[in-house]
């Protein structure tokens, strides 16, 4: 089993852009650079977790067990799943990506993860700032609103987005 | 536990670690850019996009709210302020909604996971739905109050 680095054109554009930015700005490409840094030093503590949880996936679910709850024959289940693992999932959405090819290997739906990703705008632990900020009537209408946004999205791309499959490449 | 479990298990963190290693130049770039914006970009130019126009600020929030990234709670501050500033309540909600809905960032590597055609459909779509939901929020709240 060998790697495959995937990105390495954006990689190699995105390096381009902090040399010219250090010639240009330095100090704008400093403070840039310390941005990503410190970023990236959060990301490494959740790095393990989302390796063991891909790990788990591989091993411990087989492509029938995901068809049950999150594909095609998952019906009302698989919404009420894909909502609430959005609501109460946290962290940046990139470094879960490598997550989603693995469940989207398994037969996961493209409706349930459209849900889903729409649905993480819910922050459960941010909500009481919000309610600060805006009121306690805005947040709930909101919160509502979003919920039902992220499942119209899902509803749209699995009637609408068929070749959505044709395009996933999977993992190897 | 079956004697063949363990071997298995390894081999599986071995294919997924293998499969995240894969990625992080995906994920250094997208890191990358997010620094690049925080560096570039400060609150106030971001701010300064508003025109005082319900709905061309809704358009703008949106958008702005879709290139900007950073914590949640950066939004939250920043769309007080610009209410303070007179900006509508259609606008601030649309760009906290796209802070947090949204990000231009990372849509290469969304693509490149995903599929470049279920990537379009879903950012478009959240886009539309970032709109209608800010709409129809301040327009349920005004009727509400």
């Amino acid at each position: 089993m060998s790697i495959r680095f995937r990105g390495l054109k954006l990689l190699g554009f995105v390096t381009s852009a902090y040399l010219l930015g250090a010639w240009i700005e330095p100090d704008k490409t400093a403070h840039a650079f310390m941005a990503g840094a410190k970023i990236f030093g959060e990301l490494l503590l959740i790095f393990p977790l989302i390796i063991l949880i891909t790990a788990l996936i591989d091993y411990r679910f087989d492509a029938k067990t995901f068809a049950r709850h999150l594909g095609e024959e998952s019906g009302a289940k698989g919404w009420a799943l894909a909502l609430g693992a959005g609501v109460l999932s946290h962290g940046p959405m990139y470094a879960w990506y490598p997550m989603f090819e693995e469940i989207r290997a398994h037969g996961v739906r493209y409706g349930l993860m459209a849900a889903f990703f729409y649905a993480r705008s819910i922050k459960i632990p941010m909500l009481p700032i919000m309610i600060d900020y805006f009121g306690a009537p805005f947040t709930a209408i909101l919160t509502l609103y979003i919920l039902l946004a992220a499942w119209a999205q899902g509803w749209i791309i699995e009637r609408f987005c068929g070749q959505c499959d044709g395009e996933f490449k999977g993992k190897s | 536990m079956s004697p063949q479990k363990p071997k298995r298990f390894k081999a599986s963190l071995k294919k997924a670690s293998l499969q995240f290693l894969g990625l992080m130049p995906m994920i250094l770039s997208v890191v990358g850019l997010i620094g690049l914006f925080q560096g570039f970009v400060s609150q106030e130019a971001l701010a300064s996009l508003f025109t005082g126009n319900p709905w061309i600020d809704t358009l703008i929030g949106t958008l702005a709210g879709a290139v900007a990234v950073g914590q949640a709670m950066v939004s939250y501050i920043l769309g007080g302020e610009l209410l303070e500033q007179g900006i509508s309540l259609y606008a601030v909600t649309a760009f906290v909604l796209a802070w947090v809905t949204l990000g231009l960032v990372q849509l290469p590597l969304e693509a490149e996971v995903l599929g470049l055609r279920f990537t379009v459909w879903r950012n478009l779509l959240a886009l539309l739905f970032t709109i209608l939901t800010a709409v129809a929020t301040v327009a349920t709240l005004e009727l509400l109050s």
